[in-house]
């Protein structure tokens, strides 16, 4: 039962992990995403991780929440349903994807792997509890401290006022054709109107 | 369900995130393949703790700190995007030709 | 655990029929007590519309979801001591993720239909509802301090001496806030609001918006049971039995949610940005320090 439920998520991950790359609208890659990473959270609480893998789906399903709202926000066409394709150096992509994927499960299958299974009945969300704000209290709060200024920072990165002025200013749209004249909305003298975005979800 | 299945899974999640990480030309498809590749990360910590680690919760603590890491990448992959935005109106990485040299 | 599923499986069709009660007292909206019914009968009866390019997998599947999230979140509620249809030692989590899905489902049925009033409603409702399940999150971590364990089952044991809306009395008006949000009613029905011809339902007609408005309604059922164990004392109370207490109180929250969307006005999308995130999140801060205050003494 738990094997078969295991290999059905891991199928599911995996395929809709693909998936991503592969759909034509970049709000649908990221609910593939969401449910890549659901999947995985599934997989945890099989693990017998109930608070780390429900806490992954909480925390994914509002990052890709997150992430969708980008998209829409930067897509040429908000509701992103027509075909897409914006891929570079697609051989090599493929190659160095596939020689991780080699190298990783070479590394699995030839390496001497532990055994020690979490004992039968262990307690094992209140023994991360007492890890987190006993042993381990430095660490975590250093996550914390560095979330703290990864959200000033993202503030201070996407604030439309900047040091030198609006941080648009004299800002050239890119041509339709490579070196051809800025599409999209000009420059204007007084700035015109701007979106304001507000960063630090 | 074994420690060598998990890991290979995991190595597939990897595998495909390296791929969209290094093919994708929007940033924010871009950021999709890295955050692919912590959701790999993930899966195999969660699987050396429950298989290998006999119950010690420090390998619980790694996944979470895996977890701020997506955080920190998301929110200032995102203010990067929303800067270039303004300065070039485009969300490709080839608009920023001037880091090339 | 079967028996548990059984009972709330029973009691959920005529829950969603007091809510749906609920909704129409007051407004002129037909009859009071038949018109659901009708209303859903004649829905069915009718064709779905179809829009240019939907995707049409998402389109079909957002109000089941929606309906499944409401089955999932209820199922950890304890409907007497040592009943529960999920008995998970991460119960809060598990509701708050169900909180976070719904955000993602309301965004797809939005979204999905490919047109524009849908898809402003979706957008907006995004922004709305992630701080308010946020705040909902660090009111619920106030709920489970005193209670020393994130199971809900716990939770509703720790209020024997005193129930949790007088121990933290920012709580429960809190997380009504979030009940509002995820039931797309009242000050936050930025999803489906009036003036944007339904919001994320204008497309809709037929079978799939009776679905949709029957996991609304299912929603607020399983909002009302959780807020019910979260702060209420769930299944506790004198002379009567556990499951009818469990009721009496999912009815009275279901009520005042119903009452409050009513009672309050909604602000520009803005401006109620700026209140969630200045105001009411704070407030969950402070509630939050006052439960870790009052649980260390």
């Amino acid at each position: 039962m738990t094997d078969a439920l295991f290999l059905a998520l891991s199928a599911l991950a995996i395929w809709s992990g693909w998936r991503v790359f592969r759909v034509d609208s970049m709000v649908r890659a990221s609910f593939q995403l969401m449910v890549s990473f659901i999947a995985v959270g599934l997989i945890a609480v099989l693990l017998a991780a109930p608070y780390i893998g429900i806490a992954t789906i909480f925390m994914m399903a509002v990052e890709m929440m997150v992430m969708a709202l980008f998209m829409v926000m930067f897509m040429m066409n908000p509701a992103g349903l027509n075909p897409m394709v914006m891929v570079h150096q697609h051989r090599f992509s493929v190659a160095a994807g596939s020689l991780a994927f080699a190298g990783l499960s070479a590394a699995v299958l030839l390496s001497d792997l532990p055994v020690r299974p979490v004992p039968e009945g262990a307690e094992v969300v209140r023994d991360l509890g007492h890890e987190l704000l006993g042993p381990s209290m430095l660490i975590f709060e250093t996550a914390g401290v560095t979330l703290l200024a990864t959200m000033i920072g993202a503030v201070v990165l996407s604030a439309h006022s900047g040091r030198y002025g609006a941080s648009d200013a004299g800002s050239r749209p890119p041509g339709l054709t490579p070196g051809g004249a800025p599409a999209g909305r000009k420059p204007e003298g007084g700035g015109g109107h701007h979106h304001h975005h507000h960063g630090g979800h | 369900m074994t420690l060598v299945s998990v890991l290979i899974v995991a190595a597939a999640l990897i595998g495909i995130g390296l791929y969209g990480a290094l093919s994708q030309q929007s940033f924010v498809m871009l950021m999709m393949g890295l955050e692919l590749m912590l959701n790999g990360a993930i899966l195999a910590v969660i699987g050396f703790w429950a298989f290998s680690l006999g119950g010690a919760p420090e390998g619980q603590l790694l996944a979470i700190i895996v977890m701020a890491v997506m955080a920190v990448e998301m929110a200032v992959g995102f203010a990067l995007v929303v800067a270039v935005y303004r300065k070039r109106q485009a969300d490709m990485t080839e608009s920023l030709k001037t880091m090339r040299h | 655990m079967i028996v548990a599923t059984l009972a709330l499986l029973l009691a959920l069709p005529p829950l969603i029929w007091a809510a749906a009660m609920f909704d129409r007292i007051g407004t002129g909206r037909g009859a009071i007590v038949m018109g659901p019914i009708r209303n859903g009968a004649a829905l069915m009866l009718r064709p779905n519309t179809e829009t240019e390019a939907p995707d049409r997998l998402n389109r079909l599947l957002a109000p089941g979801w929606y309906l499944a999230l409401a089955l999932v979140g209820l199922s950890v509620v304890p409907l007497a001591p040592g009943i529960v249809a999920t008995d998970l030692s991460t119960g809060l989590v598990l509701w708050g993720a169900c909180e976070a899905l719904t955000v993602v489902v309301v965004f797809l049925h939005g979204w999905s239909p490919n047109a524009p009033l849908p898809l402003i409603g979706a957008y907006r409702y995004v922004a709305i509802g992630l701080p308010a399940m946020l705040l909902s999150m660090f009111v619920l971590i106030g709920a489970a301090l005193p209670a020393e364990s994130l199971s809900v089952v716990e939770v509703v044991e720790a209020q024997r001496g005193l129930w949790n809306v007088v121990r933290q009395p920012l709580g429960l008006p809190l997380f009504m806030a979030l009940g509002l949000a995820i039931t797309l009613r009242g000050p936050f029905d930025y999803a489906d609001g009036a003036e944007l011809a339904g919001g994320t339902s204008a497309e809709e007609s037929g079978p799939a918006l009776a679905l949709w408005q029957f996991a609304r309604a299912s929603m607020l059922v399983a909002f009302s049971a959780m807020a019910a164990a979260a702060f209420l004392g769930g299944h506790l109370g004198p002379v009567l039995p556990g499951p009818v207490w469990l009721l009496l109180k999912t009815l009275a929250v279901m009520a005042a949610t119903v009452a409050a969307g009513r009672f309050f006005a909604r602000m520009p999308p803005a401006r109620m940005l700026t209140f969630l995130w200045v105001v009411l999140l704070p407030l969950s801060f402070v509630s939050l320090a006052l439960v870790g205050v009052e649980v260390l003494e």
